[in-house]
């Protein structure tokens, strides 16, 4: 494994392969160290990052979304400068976690971290960047049904049970999102953040129609699509019956044979999401559970409202 | 129709069903995956199902398709396609008809030299995986490469056999039997009608004959020499001809190296001439004609034995005997002497009777042994039984007779046997009856072979000559008991009494009994090959069901016989060209996926 380091030479966590973070510890030195990394590359600037107001330039970092390279200054200097915003204070976010039991997968256990797993950390790592921005972060879990509904506060006590909550989620059965989305307008009272953090394996209209009236509310809407790689590119023996596990729903096929039809459908269903949620300005991130959490957490903290 | 030259491997289609086998194995209870994205692969093979299935029938149907062709293709398959320019491997008998008859001389040609040239037009058009065979008038199958058998071709000569065509052709398919591949015959000849007969022939037959018309021929058919011995005197030769009609031809004879005495035949007649006497020997007679354009059958030879006539004594009191020797006493074929004895044994040459009083056998027997004659006599047989067809008996009655027990060394010297035990046997100077010459004896003294027998018994039997026998190059002659040896100018064959001997040379053939010479093998062409008036071409193709071509369609016509394209070229080019697609679309197919 490649290791980044941070010019002082240690490990920045938030750029490594996730199964190697993982392995370094329970949620809260992973999200700790990963949180670490993340503000090191964002220049130890805790108040910088989820915000709207600019407040100064820095160096391009490798992972900066492109979107916020200073062109003038490249132009004038022909230096690579992001320019950086001011935080928005007494931000209330809730995450809303898919716990269902597809999030349990993984395609190849000995390398990957489960959908669920990864976005423990994940969501773990964000929760900490929020409380260390004096935001409010809560959460709410969901299968077929809720499961767990932390409440969005902002003591740092509170992140700590919320880790303790987030450990604490085994997957569940099948997959109801509506409910769970539902759920947030009584926890959000006033515009917030609300990150979606799902392998979307459910009908879109439904979820998307409540994910629009979040959207409609005021509230900046974030999905996090998550997919293990081999959900990506399909695999597996000359030929085998794939089950689905909340469903049971099989079908038998030739995996060589279906790799090109089965990669097309996946990348339309990406496309599918991503436009629908562009066109209601909901921020969609498809992240493969092989992606480090820095670049996750770079590309949530890129997304504002459009 | 299509045929194949190893059916045996059709087996391998069973092999064409590995792809479904697979296929429908590769089926059967694939492995359970949990994947959570099963909506993402029902919806993509809502869309692509039709498509993949048509691709994957498609290929299956290919692979099937190939293993078929490579295991046709391996089959060797043929298939009947006319004029073709090449010829699946086959096996072909060449049959070379190189008998007397095809030394004639058609238009200053011999009729062997058309046959060589489209011999070779055939072996020309072989190949080396054809299986091939020459057979020619000795009948003897052999095998060999193209160049090999045109070697044997050019190097032949008119053979003195006469060639049985129907026989040949039996050869040729006992030859085929056992081949796989296509087999066809070939024959070349002058196609005489003498030559001709019926063969069960199962492979397809080319006939090859000459476009010419023979030429007109006469020749020797007989020459025969009448009784022998010969007295001093001379004897009379009877000249028989044959060959096509026409005028009288000279014909002359002559003995030794006297001059011939010469006469006008008739064709198709005979003619007999006087010849002069000559000293006691043996003596070659020859009958020639004038030339003609086959030569082999102008010239026959005969040989005859000239001697003095037996002097007999005998007892008048014997009443058969002493009548038949007085008849031929007055025809000048014995004379009285006590050269030889018939009846009872004394010194010198006898022909012994058994006694009529059975206690005289004894004594007789007694005198035998003391004469070291290899035989006595033993039991008393009664009853009616027939005698073989030795020296002209055959079927006469006998019914009495003393069994003739061998003493010492053997059985040798056999002449004439009665229900297969001994009757008539010679031993040295000394030849012993099994029964007397007596109608209570056996009805031989009263049927008309006793004069003859008597001749024969008399002159030629009691004296150790035996006989003068005919026979054409090729054929087996069969020799007399005692011969031990054939001599012919200088070469001699080791042969056993009573085994067949098979001359290949027309000539003159001397019988050895040790050292006595004991008879002769007078060898001459077949007087069949005199006739060359050639069978029809319907007749032969309604006999052999063959198909009957000139000299000049020869080349063009044989392979066509079984006129067989090889189809294997064109099936492992399908097979190629079936796999390259098939890898060409299951790659490009699998690129796309």
């Amino acid at each position: 494994m490649n290791r980044v380091e941070t010019p002082a030479g240690r490990a920045r966590l938030d750029l490594l392969d996730p199964m190697e973070v993982a392995r370094l510890g329970g949620l809260e030195l992973v999200a700790e160290g990963v949180v670490e990394g993340f503000l090191a590359g964002l220049h130890r600037s805790p108040r910088r990052g989820f915000s709207v107001e600019f407040a100064e330039h820095r160096m391009y970092q490798p992972g900066d979304d492109l979107r916020y390279v200073d062109w003038k200054i490249l132009g004038r200097n022909d230096r690579l400068y992001v320019k950086q915003y001011e935080e928005e204070t007494n931000l209330r976010a809730i995450v809303v976690a898919d716990v269902s039991r597809s999030m349990a997968w993984t395609g190849n256990p000995a390398l990957r971290l489960s959908k669920l797993a990864y976005a423990q950390r994940l969501i773990a790592a964000l929760t900490l960047v929020l409380q260390r921005q004096r935001d409010a972060t809560g959460l709410i879990a969901f299968d077929d049904a809720v499961r767990v509904i932390v409440p969005p506060r902002a003591r740092l006590s509170h992140w700590r049970q919320l880790l303790a909550t987030l450990g604490a989620l085994e997957a569940g059965q099948g997959t109801a999102a509506e409910p769970a989305l539902r759920r947030v307008i009584d926890q959000l009272r006033r515009r917030g953040l609300v990150v979606f953090v799902s392998d979307l394996l459910f009908d879109r209209p439904l979820a998307l129609k409540a994910l629009r009236f979040l959207r409609h509310r005021g509230h900046q809407v974030v999905v996090l699509h998550l997919m293990d790689p081999a959900e990506v590119t399909l695999e597996g023996p000359a030929e085998a019956r794939f089950e689905d596990p909340e469903t049971r729903a099989a079908v038998v096929l030739r995996p060589k044979d279906w790799a090109g039809p089965y990669r097309e459908t996946v990348q339309g269903v990406i496309a599918g999401w991503r436009l629908a949620c562009r066109r209601h300005g909901i921020a969609y991130h498809a992240v493969r559970t092989d992606t480090p959490f820095g670049v996750v957490l770079r590309q949530v903290a890129a997304s504002h409202p459009t | 129709m299509i045929g194949f030259l190893h059916p045996w491997l059709l087996a391998g289609l069973v092999a064409a069903g590995i792809p479904i086998v697979l296929h429908l194995l590769e089926r059967r209870e694939p492995p359970t995956v949990i994947f959570p994205a099963v909506r993402y692969l029902v919806a993509a093979t809502e869309r692509h199902q039709r498509r993949l299935k048509l691709q994957n029938w498609l290929l299956l149907v290919m692979r099937t398709l190939l293993i078929l062709l490579l295991v046709l293709a391996a089959a060797g398959p043929t298939m009947r396609a006319g004029r073709v320019a090449g010829h699946a491997p086959s096996a072909l008998v060449l049959i070379v008809d190189n008998s007397a008859s095809s030394g004639a001389v058609v238009k200053g040609t011999p009729r062997l030299a058309t046959l060589r040239s489209a011999a070779r037009e055939v072996l020309a058009r072989a190949t080396p995986d054809d299986a091939l065979w020459l057979v020619t008038a000795d009948g003897v199958p052999r095998r060999g490469d193209p160049a090999g058998l045109a070697t044997l071709v050019a190097e032949l000569t008119p053979s003195p056999r006469r060639l049985d065509l129907g026989a040949a052709l039996a050869t040729g398919a006992e030859v085929l039997a056992p081949e796989t591949r296509s087999g066809e015959i070939v024959l070349v000849t002058d196609l005489q009608a003498t030559a001709v007969s019926p063969a069960r022939v199962d492979v397809p037959v080319l006939v090859v004959r000459p476009d010419e018309a023979p030429p007109r021929n006469v020749g020797i058919a007989g020459l025969s020499l009448g009784t022998q011995p010969w007295p001093s005197e001379g004897g009379r030769a009877v000249v028989k001809l044959t060959g096509d009609s026409g005028p009288p031809v000279p014909v002359s004879v002559r003995i030794g190296e006297r001059p011939g005495r010469q006469a006008l035949a008739p064709t198709n007649g005979t003619v007999v001439l006087s010849l002069p006497g000559a000293p006691p020997g043996w003596w070659p007679v020859t009958a020639d004609l004038d030339p003609d354009e086959l030569r082999a059958d102008d010239h026959r030879l005969g040989l005859v034995r000239s001697s003095p006539m037996a002097r007999v004594r005998w007892d008048p009191a014997e009443r058969y005997v002493a009548a038949a020797a007085d008849v031929l006493e007055r025809n000048r074929r014995i004379t009285r002497g006590d050269e030889v004895t018939i009846g009872r044994l004394e010194p010198g040459i006898s022909i012994v009777e058994p006694p009529a009083d059975p206690a005289e056998l004894g004594a007789l027997n007694r005198a035998l042994e003391r004469r070291s004659v290899g035989w006595s006599y033993g039991a008393l047989v009664t009853g009616s039984e027939t005698a073989d067809s030795s020296v002209g008996l055959g079927g006469t009655r006998v019914l009495k007779r003393y069994v003739l027990e061998p003493a010492g060394s053997g059985r040798t010297g056999v002449l004439v046997r009665v229900n297969r035990s001994p009757w008539v046997v010679r031993s040295g100077s000394v030849v012993l009856l099994g029964s007397r010459l007596d109608p209570a004896w056996t009805e031989l003294p009263v049927s008309a072979g006793f004069m003859p027998f008597m001749d024969l018994l008399l002159n030629r039997i009691a004296r150790g000559e035996l006989a003068v026998v005919d026979a054409a190059p090729g054929d087996v002659a069969a020799l007399p008991d005692r011969v031990t040896e054939v001599r012919r100018a200088g070469e001699r064959w080791a042969v056993e009494g009573g085994a067949g001997f098979r001359p290949e040379q027309p000539g003159l053939y001397f019988l050895l009994a040790e050292r006595d010479t004991v008879g002769a093998l007078t060898v001459n062409v077949d007087p069949r090959e005199s006739r060359l008036a050639p069978a029809s071409d319907e007749q032969v193709r309604k006999l052999w069901r063959a198909r009957v071509v000139g000299p000049d369609a020869a080349g063009e016509e044989v392979f066509a016989a079984a006129a067989r394209g090889d189809l294997r070229g064109p099936l492992l080019w399908a097979g190629l060209l079936i796999g390259l697609t098939e890898m060409g679309l299951a790659s490009a197919w699998r690129r796309e996926s």
